[in-house]
């Protein structure tokens, strides 16, 4: 019965055409996409440039310094709530299985 | 079960190389799957084709982060199934049901019964949202439940337990059915 | 005669000290590396997480979410969480020696087994719980299927009506878990 039944969905559930015009509708909508984006921005005189560029990093490394810890933090809290999140699903379908087995083994008592 | 449809190494290094006839290429091959996704999970033929037209305009912007033909599929499989899970959790009233229209190009150059595949078909339909998705992705697109499990971001045990549940629930749906159809003389 | 006595209860006590110092809190098994498993699987999910990993992780979740103050509400009376979990490509060796290293320590009174189940697909899952003064405060799980084993112990107040709200949540399946059973 189960392998009928994959068969089965695997006849039904072949992948259907979408007719004439998706491709045509994504290449139109892909060029129009294109055609909305900004073009490079205008370029600018090389000492400002320089300047926003030492201005930028001088930030970001200060900034970056002082949340490294919070980052780190984060991190390992963000792995840890991954981890519960996994072992209360592993957890949950295995007391389903259970439940399934315990619940129609009732049935089938119940029935007969 | 999905046509190998991969696009070789060659297609992708000329999409990558920002040939346009060459991404077409690669949305005519890619368009059943995710067309048929996007239709199985929305339950509407116009949805569906929105969906799958963001899907590929959304790979389009993202052809950088693509790393092989096999990565692709597996990416517009991911990307698909993931909008419409989110998209029907937005839209919870979304009707899920008149896939009768797409009946008459699924049966093609099929031998199984055709009424069992109809009510396959509106069986899968019922399932919840993500459960859908994991059935649809396992037996339209073939793929293993490890792929499955990083398609969806779930974990393996909650994909087997979905296909385990949903599969149980497609048998009881048919066995119903054919109860119901000897109870009722035709 | 006296002092022999005396000698004897000193070292049964220091040997029950030793071995509670060892065991962790009740409902803590000492879980066995798996070794045999650890190679062949082609996937595994090695999970520990003590009370100070539980309580940083908890913090992380979203009170404003549901499913995730659900599980904020289950996480709050434990004390730990360890899963060992490992699929397979192929039918595997089932981990005789490790398991009944395990089922050893699940003896009577302060493990008491819940159920049993073998089904018709090889899904076997045993589960038990371990109780002090008509309270759970330990909840362990081995399951097994031809291509997959899993233990799971749970440390600590288990409220299985909680466990039971996380149904639907996080992909966790509907459950309609018989507390009871």
């Amino acid at each position: 019965m189960s392998n009928d039944l994959d068969a089965s969905l695997r006849a039904a559930l072949r992948p259907v055409d979408p007719g004439e015009g998706l491709t045509q509708k994504v290449l139109a909508a892909i060029e129009q996409d294109t055609a909305g984006q900004p073009g490079p921005p205008p370029a600018r005189q090389s000492g400002w440039r320089w300047a926003s560029v030492a201005l930028t990093v001088a930030l970001l490394l200060g900034l970056g310094t002082a949340h490294q810890w919070q980052v780190r933090r984060q991190e390992r809290g963000l792995e840890a709530r991954r981890q519960l999140i996994e072992a209360l699903q592993v957890t949950s379908a295995k007391l389903d299985v259970a439940y399934r087995v315990v619940n129609d083994e009732e049935k089938t008592e119940n029935g007969s | 079960m999905s046509q190998p449809s991969e696009p070789s190494e060659e297609l992708l290094s000329r999409v990558l190389a920002g040939e346009a006839p060459a991404f077409a290429e690669v949305v005519r091959l890619q368009q059943r799957s995710v067309y048929s996704l996007a239709l199985r999970m929305l339950g509407d033929r116009q949805k569906a084709e929105d969906l799958a037209q963001e899907v590929f305009l959304q790979l389009h912007r993202n052809l950088a982060t693509i790393e092989s033909g096999r990565h692709l599929e597996f990416w517009l499989r991911k990307v698909t199934a993931n909008r419409a899970i989110d998209r029907l959790r937005r839209e919870p009233r979304v009707e899920t049901l008149p896939l009768e229209a797409a009946d008459g190009v699924a049966d093609e150059g099929s031998d199984a019964d055709p009424i069992l595949r109809r009510r396959l078909r509106a069986l899968v339909a019922r399932l919840p949202p993500a459960p859908r998705a994991v059935v649809l992705l396992r037996y339209q697109e073939d793929l293993d439940p490890t792929d499955i499990a990083r398609a969806l971001n779930m974990s393996i045990h909650t994909v087997k337990s979905h296909l385990k549940r949903s599969l149980a629930a497609l048998r009881k749906g048919i066995e119903a059915a054919a109860q119901d159809e000897l109870r009722s003389p035709t | 005669m006296k002092r022999q006595a005396y000698l004897a209860i000193l070292a049964a006590a220091l040997l029950l000290a030793t071995r509670l110092a060892s065991a962790g809190p009740p409902g803590q098994l000492q879980l066995p590396s798996f070794d045999s498993l650890t190679g062949k699987s082609s996937q595994s999910v090695n999970i520990t997480l003590d009370s100070t990993l539980l309580g940083l992780a908890a913090s992380f979740l979203d009170s404003n979410k549901p499913e995730e103050a659900a599980a904020r509400q289950v996480v709050s009376g434990l004390q730990g969480i360890y899963v060992r979990s490992y699929t397979f490509n192929k039918d595997f060796a089932y981990p005789t020696a490790e398991v009944e290293a395990v089922r050893k320590q699940l003896v009577p009174p302060t493990w008491q087994r819940l159920v049993q189940v073998r089904s018709k697909d090889q899904d076997n899952v045993d589960i038990y719980i371990s109780a002090d003064r008509g309270r759970a405060n330990g909840l362990v799980i081995i399951a097994s299927d031809p291509r997959e084993f899993t233990i799971v112990n749970i440390v600590g107040s288990i409220d299985l009506q909680k466990l039971h709200q996380l149904e639907g949540k996080f992909g966790v399946p509907k459950l309609q878990l018989s507390v009871g059973k």
